[in-house]
């Protein structure tokens, strides 16, 4: 009967479990660049730095309002011709930071978007008597659930608008200092 | 031993929401390949269902298909299909029809005019992937096509040869392989916290709860889960659970037991599929497990 779910209990003994926040490290920055450009032998680090009028420009071009002084920005070249930028960039999810990589054509178009490190805050515990009552000497073992820590979430989803808003942000960014 | 040690885990935004990608087998570059090839799958399902890219499938028979036949994707069909079959099953609970009244209620943008009243009998499927409209309904695929995506990009993983895995797709997922995996539960009230763990293998499990989905209109609290005989949203429950071997059946069996409760097993059994219901603690209220007893409650108590 293996192919059963099986509803375990994640606190069996204890009613308060502190349990980790959710955070999943993706990809490096340098693994996320060669999955982006898997033919380029060079990332030159290309950072910008906005002036007043390039924040004043990419907040009229892509709405969003822009609270980075800089950005973080690679050419990507193989044999020393331009294959596109990369960019690195950080919105706010639900509650934590998300950075994200953007991979962009030489002419401005996506190419390729990779979540780089995500985080989720959790209320911390998990605190209810009545999973207990339930589950207790029903599911498997419990430590189980406390020593895998959180892989995986179902739930209602979560939007990633905006990371869609701050890509929009970003070709906005490109239009001001990359082209 | 085989070194099938190695682990690839990718996210990217797609369907609306965070699609993560975890890949097990021996040779981490034809992992990532793989991984490429899954998310070309779920970008693709995206590209034809999305309600809001006006050229999807979804957009052009929504503009067209009351006036003429519309040839749509194969994969749109096949989703298009299973909608009808458990909008049959269901009678009109299950209708992708109400994306009119999802967007009277802004869940959905308003795209449309001159919408009628119908209902998913004004859908007709014809042959070589035509879809002809009776009245000038217009459809969603939200509350399933997710469902689809996880499954296509499943099915893209194993053909590249990859041994064990995980898509999830917003908390719509399924663990393939013979690597069981660990998947805790928002909490329905605090969905920032945990509310419980299942031990899933070769199983898909998908989630709807009210958390994020309600909004307030005028003095009422509505939510986008909506009975489609009666277009009222379900707000007595929290969340459900539906643990079944495709993700696109878990992800529409939600929507009926959000409505259903304890009355949807007849539904749940045909499809081997299992539920859980939560209350607004975070208790488990009901639990059904169609493989060990098809004839109700089976739950802990």
């Amino acid at each position: 009967m293996d192919h059963l779910p099986r509803w375990i209990l994640p606190a069996a003994i204890s009613v308060t479990v502190p349990l980790p926040c959710y955070a999943v490290q993706y990809l490096t920055v340098p693994a996320a660049q060669k999955l982006c450009f898997p033919d380029c032998d060079h990332f030159t680090a290309a950072h910008v730095k906005f002036t007043p009028a390039q924040i004043r420009a990419i907040e009229a071009a892509s709405g969003q309002k822009e609270l980075l002084r800089g950005q973080e920005v690679w050419r990507a070249t193989q044999n020393g011709k331009l294959q596109g930028f990369f960019i690195v960039d950080y919105v706010i999810g639900k509650h934590l930071v998300i950075d994200y990589a953007v991979a962009l054509s030489p002419e401005g178009k996506v190419k390729q978007i990779e979540i780089l490190n995500y985080r989720e805050s959790y209320g911390g515990e998990i605190r209810n008597p009545d999973w207990r009552k339930q589950f207790v000497g029903k599911g498997p073992r419990s430590q189980f659930a406390l020593n895998e820590g959180i892989n995986n979430i179902s739930g209602a989803t979560l939007s990633c608008r905006h990371v869609t808003d701050g890509v929009r942000r970003l070709l906005a960014t490109y239009g001001v200092c990359l082209k | 031993m085989g070194s099938v040690s190695n682990r690839v885990r990718r996210a990217r935004p797609s369907l609306g929401t965070f699609v993560e990608i975890t890949a097990r087998g021996d040779d981490e570059a034809k992992l990532h390949g793989a991984v490429d090839r899954a998310f070309d799958a779920i970008a693709r399902v995206d590209r034809l269902m999305s309600f809001h890219h006006p050229a999807s499938d979804i957009s052009r028979i929504n503009r067209e298909a009351f006036q003429r036949k519309v040839t749509v994707d194969l994969w749109t069909w096949r989703v298009l299909r299973a909608a009808q079959k458990l909008s049959h099953e269901s009678d009109g609970l299950f209708d992708i029809t109400v994306a009119r009244k999802l967007m009277q209620w802004n869940y959905l943008p308003r795209r449309y005019w001159n919408v009628s009243e119908g209902n998913w009998r004004d859908i007709v499927l014809e042959k070589n992937c035509t879809v002809r409209f009776r009245q000038r309904v217009i459809v969603d695929l939200g509350g399933i096509a997710k469902g689809f995506a996880v499954d296509r990009a499943v099915e893209a993983l194993k053909r590249a040869g990859v041994s064990s895995g995980v898509v999830n797709a917003g908390g719509d997922l399924r663990v393939f392989g013979l690597k069981s995996e660990l998947v805790h539960l928002r909490h329905p009230a605090e969905p920032m916290r945990p509310a419980g763990a299942i031990k899933l293998r070769e199983r898909a499990l998908a989630t709807s709860g009210i958390y994020f989905a309600q909004k307030r209109r005028g003095r009422a609290v509505v939510s986008s889960l909506l009975d489609g005989r009666t277009c009222r949203s379900s707000r007595k429950v929290i969340s459900v659970s539906v643990a079944a071997s495709a993700c696109m059946i878990a992800d529409a069996l939600t929507k009926i037991v959000f409505v259903l409760l304890e009355k949807s097993v007849p539904l749940l059994a045909p499809y081997h599929a299992d539920a859980l219901l939560l209350e607004r603690d975070g208790a488990p209220s009901w639990m059904f497990r169609s493989s060990c007893d098809t004839t109700g409650r089976t739950g802990f108590d």
